[in-house]
């Protein structure tokens, strides 16, 4: 036994060499597009087309930044980014934890109700915007960051009250009903202990909602215009590259995957319960 | 301080019917245990009582006034639970202030309250301290102290030792015994624990699959319980039981097994028992000593006893042996035995042995 | 330890009486916290979808005036349409090859990745972050590697190859959809890896150590442990990808433009071009109709089976 197990310990500690193989490929795989991303935003203009292409430019520019930002407007996308997607990730985060709480705490609709709104993530959007899109025009939310608010708060909705509802599941409800005995009315007990209490998972699930809207490019390209277009929809600008902006892209991208990426990596812990709308634990 | 009276309550959870028809009444200041294995319904009784669960059939009173609509804040109770619950972020005097604050109680008021509370409980200098900062003892008392404060009509209990290593739960199951003795309000306390209740109650309440199996003080569910099962549940080492049938000749009776007929004592109530009856013999472990003298005292019956198996606790030594062909688990004296194979002489005390009707398992 | 002998306070009493509001409102609580979320998608998920129902059997063309009904002529348009059919096909198509491509090359990342060892963490960190990229910038980044003449795909795929590499990636098929492909795999992969990597992870390890002990080989034990434990996970795993797969819509926007003519058109672009950029709405509407029932009838199919099985 003790000859035996030393070996084994050794075999369970390396890797093998084909795994190191996979990984590596996987790793430049995933890093090599964000590098000449990166690398194209700060490129001058000269070093587009050579040959060999410029693996990194010898000398650094922060033309195209200035550029995406000032002459194609990011700037004012980036602004609008933020205030929608604050906005609606505060209204998610808030109306999709009240209804998580019911759903979880008092089995509100059965299983029906929480199917349903689980069964509207997995609209097709194109189905949703369509009619939107005619209404929003009737009733003068069109290119209004209060519509496109609208839009992202029930569109990240069904992530939040998952999310939510299954962290509610895995709190033990003994603390409410303490509070409920010591004089508490629901409202009280949701508030003052439940609500305290799933503070992590708020945070969490308020995450996942705004790297949502950040990202989100469809409602935002047939919603909105000139007014209150968000960063995505920029992008519009560069397609085709008349005049080849290719610097400008590269920067505007930068700019905006700054922040996602950020949040997302910050919050990581969470990550599996916020892909599977809280079905697994992770 | 109020008395608690239960009629006709039933309480189903769509087709499961986990409550069927309790009828209860509980004296003010009385120290009730609602005891029974999990799943008979004592949680589900106890959370009725307090409002955390709606009732389907049937009338709660508390005080005389019927409370099946009441919120659970407006019946004035407190409960300690199997888990505390205290509130993970918040203070221990945030804890304990936490109900006289729902009360809408002046600040400075609740400050005194919860200061004199801690001081009776002796954790003054974990006031300031988080819950998961305490060990299993401070924060039963803590759960206490959120009670106590508020001086309510009724305190229940929902488990509240089973978290805790043996050690504490003895010595926590005092100061609970030793609260009740000091304030004297009435108290509910469900335990699957028969040690527990035996301890703790003025009044047992035991119930299976949903219904009052016998209730009443320990010892007379321990010297008179109404059917095996009580008898089984109550009483470590638990209870023999040896199938037998009734031989009945004028007023001497007497129990027969495969070989060997065991006199009832004289004087025992055998009424609308027939001879012939099929029955169970019910033996407590410590009702079987090793017999001393050359003659049976008066209701002993002695027979003499292989030991197959031993199991010495130190104060007390379980003797395995074949009374007729079945297995009979003595309680004897340390020194009675020392080693399995002996042979000695038992006496069997009959007149506090129990007899069950086999078919109905109730007692003659 | 307890020494002092407890006295009984002043009762405190119940709380104050609630007002009319707050009773009613402790009372139908669990329905007013609902409330708003349901009000919310009604007005902006159901309402929409009933009006698009109406839009769909009237005529409501910016091209042709009016707002006459047509009966099922605008559903009629676009099932008679072969740029329909052709979007519906490549949707299926391009959803199935990502998704399995994403499925294997996830499992198989997700299984160097179990086992902990020194960098795991950072790794990890760097893996994840396709995930918290728009879908417009990995269409973005992708075009800059793949597009002619300025990507440097083709100079490094010259290279390797030691002979001259002219593929217009965003422009020749096969080429382009092998582009929009490997976009969608980039940003996916991780979602897979992400998840089965928590089902291995959950696999209690004494497992392959009992069979370790019985001579099992590691093939063997990956069929007989880790593809039974894991089956929800991958059940899981694919639904949620697929769902979203076959909205595939904003790489497109951005790498082909649904180009060279319609050939990457998916039902999502298929869509909007006709509602968008021809307006033909009720057409559009019509359409969305019968994606959304294809899609409905998906999600029926695998979200009421995973509902069932929930795992963890």
């Amino acid at each position: 036994m003790a000859a035996v197990a030393p070996a084994r310990r050794r075999k369970r500690r390396s890797i093998p060499f084909g795994r190191i193989l996979l990984l590596g490929f996987f790793l430049i795989f995933v890093l090599w597009p964000l590098y000449w991303m990166f690398n194209t935003s700060i490129k001058p203009s000269d070093d587009y087309l050579t040959v060999p292409p410029v693996w990194f430019p010898s000398a650094p520019t922060l033309v195209h930044y200035k550029a995406a930002l000032f002459t194609y407007r990011g700037l004012d996308g980036l602004i609008n980014s933020l205030i929608i997607s604050l906005s609606a990730t505060v209204l998610s985060a808030l109306l999709g934890t009240l209804m998580a709480y019911s759903l979880a705490r008092y089995n509100t609709g059965g299983q029906h109700l929480s199917f349903w709104v689980l069964s509207q993530r997995f609209l097709p959007p194109i189905g949703i915007v369509l009619p939107v899109f005619l209404i929003y025009r009737q009733v003068g939310l069109y290119d209004t960051h209060v519509g496109l608010i609208i839009a992202y708060t029930v569109f990240t909705l069904p992530v939040s009250v998952w999310m939510m509802f299954a962290y509610f599941r895995g709190m033990p409800k003994s603390m409410e009903e303490a509070a409920l005995v010591d004089g508490c009315t629901r409202w009280e007990a949701f508030w003052r202990v439940a609500v305290p209490l799933a503070a992590p998972g708020i945070v969490a699930a308020a995450v996942f909602a705004f790297i949502a809207c950040w990202t989100e490019f469809f409602f935002a390209l047939i919603l909105t215009s000139r007014t209150a277009f968000t960063l995505p929809t920029v992008f519009r600008a560069f397609i085709g590259f008349q005049g080849a902006q290719y610097g400008e892209a590269a920067a505007l991208a930068i700019v905006s995957l700054v922040p996602s990426i950020a949040l997302g990596v910050l919050a990581q812990r969470h990550l599996v319960r916020g892909l599977t709308l809280g079905a697994v634990r992770g | 301080m109020a008395e608690v009276k239960i009629t006709g309550l039933h309480k189903r959870y769509g087709t499961f019917h986990a409550v069927r028809g309790i009828d209860l009444d509980i004296r003010d200041g009385e120290f009730t245990v609602l005891v029974g294995p999990s799943g008979c319904g004592k949680s589900t009784l106890l959370r009725t009582i307090a409002g955390l669960e709606e009732i389907s059939e049937g009338t709660i009173e508390i005080g005389g006034e019927v409370v099946n609509d009441f919120r659970p804040r407006d019946r004035d109770v407190a409960m300690v639970f199997q888990d505390y619950a205290l509130y993970p972020h918040m203070t221990v005097a945030k804890n304990i202030g936490f109900g006289l604050k729902a009360r809408k109680m002046p600040k400075a008021e609740v400050e005194t309250r919860v200061g004199e509370a801690a001081r009776m409980l002796g954790i003054t200098p974990l006031l300031g301290r988080f819950p998961r900062q305490l060990s299993g003892g401070q924060r039963q008392r803590v759960a206490i102290g959120r009670a106590i404060v508020r001086n309510p009509r009724i305190f229940l209990f929902d488990e509240p030792l089973s978290n805790l290593d043996a050690q504490l739960r003895d010595e926590m199951r005092g100061e609970i015994k030793r609260l009740h003795q000091d304030i004297a309000t009435t108290m509910i306390y469900v335990t699957h624990d028969q040690i527990e209740a035996m301890t703790l109650a003025d009044r047992i309440v035991l119930m299976r699959d949903g219904v009052i199996e016998q209730q009443g003080t320990p010892l007379d569910l321990f010297e008179r319980p109404a059917s095996t099962f009580v008898a089984g549940f109550l009483g470590s080492p638990r209870m023999n039981f040896l199938a037998g049938t009734l031989a009945l000749s004028g007023s001497v009776a007497a129990i027969r097994l495969s070989d060997l007929l065991l006199p009832v004592a004289p004087g025992r109530n055998l009424d609308g028992a027939t001879d012939g009856q099929a029955v169970l013999l019910g033996l407590r472990p410590e009702h079987m000593t090793r017999a001393r003298g050359e003659k049976p005292a008066e209701g002993m019956f002695r027979q003499e006893a292989t030991i197959d198996l031993l199991q010495p606790t130190g104060s007390r030594s379980y003797a395995t042996f074949r009374l007729s062909g079945a297995p009979v688990m003595a309680e004897l004296q340390a020194h009675d035995v020392s080693r399995p194979g002996e042979s000695l002489p038992i006496d069997i005390n009959m007149s506090r042995a129990s007899i069950f009707d086999a078919l109905s398992e109730r007692a003659l | 330890m307890q020494t002092t002998t407890i006295t009984r306070m002043t009762a405190a009493g119940a709380p104050p009486k609630l007002s009319r509001f707050a009773r009613w409102a402790d009372r139908n609580f669990k329905w007013l916290l609902v409330a708003p979320a349901v009000l919310l998608i009604l007005a902006l998920s159901i309402y929409p979808l009933l009006f698009s129902l109406v839009v769909s059997f009237i005529n409501y063309d910016f091209q042709v005036p009016g707002h006459a009904f047509v009966g099922l002529k605008n559903f009629s348009r676009v099932i008679f349409d072969p740029v329909a059919r052709w979007s519906l096909f490549l949707t299926a198509w391009l959803s199935a090859v990502s998704v399995a491509i994403e499925f294997v090359l996830g499992l198989l990342v997700a299984l160097t990745m179990v086992r902990s060892f020194p960098g795991r963490g950072v790794i990890m960190s760097i893996l994840i972050v396709p995930l918290f990229i728009s879908p417009v910038i990995v269409g973005q980044a992708w075009t800059l590697l793949l597009q002619r003449p300025f990507g440097p795909t083709n100079y490094i795929l010259t290279q390797l190859l030691g002979q001259e590499v002219t593929i217009g990636w965003m422009t020749e098929s096969p080429w382009l959809y092998f582009s929009l492909i490997i976009a969608d795999v980039w940003q996916w992969t991780p979602f897979m890896f992400v998840i089965l990597l928590a089902g291995l992870t959950a696999i209690p390890p004494n497992l392959y150590e009992a069979a370790e002990l019985d001579g099992v080989s590691a093939w063997q034990a990956f069929w007989a442990i880790t593809v039974p434990h894991l089956g929800p996970m991958i059940m899981l795993a694919l639904t949620f990808r697929l769902l979203d797969a076959i909205r595939m819509f904003d790489t497109i926007f951005i790498m082909t433009g649904g180009g060279p003519g319609t050939q990457t058109y998916t039902a999502s672009y298929y869509l909007y071009t006709v509602g968008f950029t021809q307006f033909h709405l009720s057409q559009a509407t019509a359409g969305s109709w019968l994606f959304l029932i294809f899609t409905a009838f998906v999600v029926t199919l695998l979200v009421r089976r995973l509902l069932k099985t929930e795992p963890v």
